[in-house]
């Protein structure tokens, strides 16, 4: 370009257009700003874009019409100074537009810091259509919530990633989404959302970009360590850190804890960094030991032993699985040009270890190699972790080379952060500090326990949620039924009161959670009804019409004819599937003797309360029609009833609250109960109706002897019959003893209150989830 | 009558492999020599199928096998009249058979049958020892030589389907499980033809997906899902084909499963 041109062009330039006269006109009270908007514009005009430059001077009038003060403007002017050669005067016309916008909703203080924040992450913006989700998610908060604005931008760079501009978005509605009303304590929690205080904010701002999460792999890990070390330890994720910090798996006694993303890593990768790491730490549970006591050892000791014990324990994994070694090798990628830092060494040190054939410059790494040789007589034992450790950071110590304990991160990446091998509750307290910083290091909070219990929520979490709340003592008076006294011969009409009580809502999720946890029996259940729902083909022989002959049909037809007689012509076979129809409802009875413990700690309510749960979720699979009510009485005047889920209702997370939060009290009135429940069975349309009873010993109330309330139960029974409505009892053991220490009196009551083969006794209380869904699908045969 | 009396289609010429791994053969021998009707419980594919073929190679005696499945009627096992050109003819089943004749009469998978066909076998394996046709109106006394075998997997079947107490009670039972490793090892080598190495990388592949029986699996690799591998590999196709085409595919359509066990073989693998 010659001189002239240059000159010629410039000229045009510095004529300006409207905007920028208008511009100028406002900024030239303003010395400062105009100063800096005057140099911004030398360097527009030399890029020779005379639209551009008018566009962009249009952004700063725009920016001076929401007020958005000198800060504001300045930042524009920086923005302009930095990327304008990259992004041109249109683009910037555009940014100052949004940025108006915003600030006319969440002031200049918020516009200015969000400029700021594009002006670093606008390198990494892949073009228009990510810079316009970026401001148009701003804008959003801004309406939403303005004073999130400032303390959002200031940490802006820790949710937005470059080719994820979809996610920035879903991060701001999930936050707006999260807070719930808005109230003080709402606006709090939005607040420390955005500000990515709070631990859900830092969960999904460190899921955007990764490119699969725990959520999604927690299946098959549970396969892949069940399938290969025989039992799946219980996984979570870690309580979440921001996005640069390194992440590692921890052992926390019977717990792993993972990372539940892994950001920066595409679905590949990270999918196969998930199943190194969690085949790692189950090798930990698999080979390992009691802890190793801290004692005195230093914090480079430590990280020593846990790096031998590391490849002591693959050691042993690969001897079992050789095909381990390429799950690994992959990541062990230090070589002697990382630099001489003593992180590095250790590096090298890990991958000498792993792999025998690495040759390292560094006579350590071969003196490790060396000793690791020497033990593998006795890999077996955990004490030469320690053994090789100590010897190898003696000689890091003499090399008067410096550990950075509180900066240590085990590589690599797929190890543990070694914290579960060591026993930190011996420590000499003259290493003390050294040794938490090693921990601190790990930046991970041992609060959550060597029990594996993730902390405590957050106390504000506690708001909003369904708690137990007790039911009010005055029922509802709902019916009254008769009673058979025995000793007098007569039924007493209208001798019995029934109450319906009004629910009282305890914790469904964790009733679930619970259920969760047995997956064998939940699998089982699973097939039982899959097998039943598809219903079971019945054959039916001798049909006019059929798929097929009925060959037994066919040969009387033949012999009929020779002898003259006059042929049955239905000669072929056909299948139909049966049907089911079948009405149940699930008596469960709740009084005082359900509080009995267990040996595991659990009350017979408990037990029971799993077994419907679980009985609930296979009849809703099955889709029959059921019913969950529960009973106690005090007296005649008032047998409580609880309807936990009434026919018409489906099964869903409010039966199960419901379910949850019945309590123990009381006693058992089982006749008036079984009546009740016939009315409301008797109501249903269906060709088999069922009233089965979980009961945990035999009738009693206060004002009967027991032995009459068997007989009226009974009669109950009888009752129902009469009208098609079967009744079945499942009898706990209310002592809860061993084997064949049954509550005889009790099954003998049950016995003779349904019939012999209609009871079921239970031995132990802890197997009835799993009987009461069986003897389900036997009755439902019937 | 339509049957050969000599029964030699039914007759086991060769020596069918059977590798024992306890005291199965001697209890087998003893039932046999009291003729006690005998019981054969344990997973698909561990082996009970070939043992009772290897005793009646080692006993001498033909051996009747009858797969049960829903359909089957008592006329399917017990028999039928059928015609012919001069009228209707009575035709043995192969239940009956078995017993005119002095076989062993195995009856595989037999919970698979409806109950009320499994009580014809009732009057067989007590002391009574006879087989009555009630539309022949005869009354078979079982051949000196008879005796009747059924297996039974009480895994996948579960409450829907089991045999009646009063029928499981008739019998000598043998529990089959999937062999010792070793001895898994071994008789894979020996049917597959591989050699050694291999034999126990599949037995380690079994041993993962065996302990994911229960949590997503309803049974794990069987040791003919082994031998099956351990054959396409040895004619040629790499390891890790034969294994998904043996083993993974078959087991499960679950995707999720499907992966981990892929991570668990891949594991396994040298």
């Amino acid at each position: 370009m010659k001189a002239g041109e240059v000159g010629e062009v410039g000229a045009v330039m510095e004529r300006p257009g409207p905007n920028s006269a208008r511009l100028a006109g406002l900024l030239a009270g303003r010395e400062g700003l105009a100063a800096t908007f005057a140099a911004t514009r030398r360097r527009l005009v030399a890029a020779r874009d005379p639209a551009g430059l008018e566009l962009w001077a249009e952004g700063a009038l725009a920016l001076l019409d929401a007020n958005a003060g000198a800060l504001g403007l300045l930042a524009y002017a920086r923005l302009s100074e930095e990327q304008g050669h990259r992004l041109g005067g249109a683009v910037l016309g555009e940014v100052a537009r949004a940025a108006a916008q915003l600030c006319r909703q969440a002031g200049a203080k918020a516009t200015e810091a969000a400029l700021q924040a594009f002006q670093s992450l606008a390198p990494a913006m892949d073009g228009p259509g990510e810079r316009a989700l970026f401001w148009a998610g701003l804008i959003r908060l801004a309406a939403a919530a303005p004073d999130c604005v400032v303390p959002f931008v200031g940490r802006v760079g820790e949710v937005w990633r470059a080719g994820h501009g979809a996610d920035f978005a879903g991060f701001i509605e999930a936050g707006l989404r999260a807070s719930g009303p808005a109230t003080a304590h709402g606006r709090a929690r939005r607040r420390a959302f955005f500000a990515l205080e709070d631990d859900l904010a830092l969960s999904l701002a460190g899921r955007i970009g990764a490119g699969i999460g725990f959520a999604e792999m927690e299946g098959e890990l549970r396969r892949v360590l069940t399938a290969l070390w025989g039992s799946a330890p219980q996984l979570q994720t870690l309580p979440p850190a921001g996005r640069d910090v390194p992440r590692r798996v921890n052992i926390a006694g019977p717990v792993l804890r993972l990372p539940d993303a892994w950001p920066g890593l595409n679905a590949p990768a990270a999918r196969r960094l998930y199943v190194a790491s969690a085949v790692h730490a189950g090798a930990h549970l698999h080979f390992g030991n009691p802890r190793f006591p801290v004692g005195r050892d230093k914090p480079v000791q430590i990280a020593l032993a846990t790096l031998v014990e590391d490849a002591r324990i693959e050691h042993l994994a690969m001897q079992r699985y050789p095909g381990l070694a390429r799950l690994w090798a992959p990541y062990h990628r230090a070589s002697a040009d990382d630099g001489p830092t003593v992180a590095a060494l250790l590096a090298r040190l890990a991958r000498g270890l792993f792999d025998p054939a690495y040759a390292d410059p560094d006579a350590l790494v071969g003196k490790a190699q060396a000793l690791f040789r020497a033990a593998l007589g006795e890999i077996d034992n955990p004490a030469i972790s320690r053994e090789i450790g100590t010897r190898l950071a003696n000689d890091i110590g003499q090399r008067r080379l410096r550990f950075d304990a509180r900066g240590h991160v085990t590589e690599p990446a797929y190890r543990d952060d070694g914290l579960g091998l060591w026993d930190f509750s011996a420590v000499d307290p003259e290493v003390t500090a050294e040794v938490e910083m090693i921990v601190e290091a790990a930046r991970i909070d041992r609060r959550a326990g060597e029990d594996g219990k993730a902390d405590g929520p957050p106390e504000r979490s506690a708001v909003g949620r369904a708690r137990p709340v007790s039911a009010g003592v005055e029922g509802v008076v709902v019916a009254t039924y008769p009673e058979w006294d025995a000793p007098a011969g007569i039924e007493r009409a209208d001798w019995v009161t029934v109450k319906a009580m009004p629910p009282s809502l305890g914790d469904g999720a964790a009733l679930a959670r619970q259920l969760e946890a047995n997956g064998a029996l939940r699998a089982r259940i699973a097939r039982l009804v899959k097998a039943a729902k598809v219903g079971r083909a019945s054959r039916l022989k001798r049909q006019s019409e059929g798929h097929d002959l009925d060959l037994d049909a066919v040969i009387e037809v033949a012999i009929a004819r020779r002898a003259g007689l006059v042929p049955d012509l239905r000669v072929f076979r056909s299948s139909v599937l049966t049907q089911r129809d079948l009405a149940v409802l699930v008596l469960i009875d709740i009084s005082q003797s359900t509080r009995d413990r267990l040996a595991g700690g659990l009350s017979v309510l408990d037990v029971e309360k799993r077994a419907v749960a679980l009985l609930a979720q296979a009849l809703a699979g099955l889709g029959d029609a059921f019913a969950l009510m529960a009973f106690a009485s005090n007296g005649r005047g008032e047998v409580r009833v609880h309807e936990v889920k009434g026919f018409a209702e489906p099964y869903g997370p409010e039966p199960a609250a419901r379910l949850a939060g019945l309590s123990s009290g009381l006693s058992t009135r089982l006749g008036a109960a079984l009546r009740h429940a016939g009315a409301m069975i008797g109501g249903v349309r269906s060709f088999r109706k069922l009233v089965l009873v979980l009961t945990d010993g035999e009738p009693s109330d206060i004002d009967t002897a027991s032995a009459d309330l068997v007989a009226d139960a009974r009669r109950a029974v009888l009752q129902l019959r009469g009208r098609g409505i079967d009744s079945f009892g499942v009898t706990l053991d209310p002592a809860g003893g061993g084997e064949g220490a049954v509550g005889e009196g009790a099954a003998n009551e049950a016995t003779a209150i349904f019939g012999k083969a209609n009871v079921l006794p239970i031995r132990r209380v802890e197997d009835l989830p799993a009987r009461l869904s069986e003897l389900y699908f036997r009755l439902a045969r019937r | 009558m339509l049957t050969s009396p000599d029964l030699a289609a039914h007759r086991i010429a060769a020596e069918p492999y059977y590798r024992p791994v306890g005291d199965e053969i001697a209890v087998f021998e003893a039932a046999w020599a009291h003729r006690l009707p005998v019981m054969l419980k344990g997973p698909t594919g561990c082996g009970k199928t070939r043992f009772v073929e290897h005793m009646a190679w080692r006993l001498g005696r033909p051996l009747i096998t009858v797969a049960a499945h829903e359909d089957m009627t008592a006329a399917d096992l017990a028999g039928r009249f059928l015609l012919d050109a001069q009228g209707t003819v009575w035709h043995d089943g192969p239940l009956t058979q078995a017993v005119r004749h002095g076989a062993i009469c195995y009856l595989d998978e037999i919970v698979e049958a409806r109950q009320d066909t499994t009580v014809v076998i009732h009057p067989l394996t007590d002391a009574r020892r006879v087989l009555p046709l009630e539309k022949r109106g005869e009354l078979i006394p079982a051949h000196a030589d008879f005796q009747l075998v059924i297996s039974y997997n009480p895994g996948y079947q579960s409450a829907v389907k089991d045999l009646k107490e009063s029928t499981k009670q008739r019998f000598i039972a043998i529990d089959f499980d999937y062999p010792a490793p070793e001895i898994e090892a071994e008789i894979i080598r020996r049917e597959a033809g591989v050699e050694a190495g291999l034999a126990a990388t599949l037995v380690a592949i079994a041993a993962c997906s065996r302990r994911l029986r229960g949590q997503g699996l309803d049974e794990g690799a069987s040791t003919r899902m082994l031998i099956h591998a351990g054959r396409l590999a040895s004619g040629g196709v790499g390891l890790e084909t034969a294994v998904n085409a043996a083993i993974v595919l078959p087991i499960t359509d679950d995707a999720d499963m499907r992966a981990a066990l892929r991570v668990a073989i891949n594991a396994c693998l040298p």
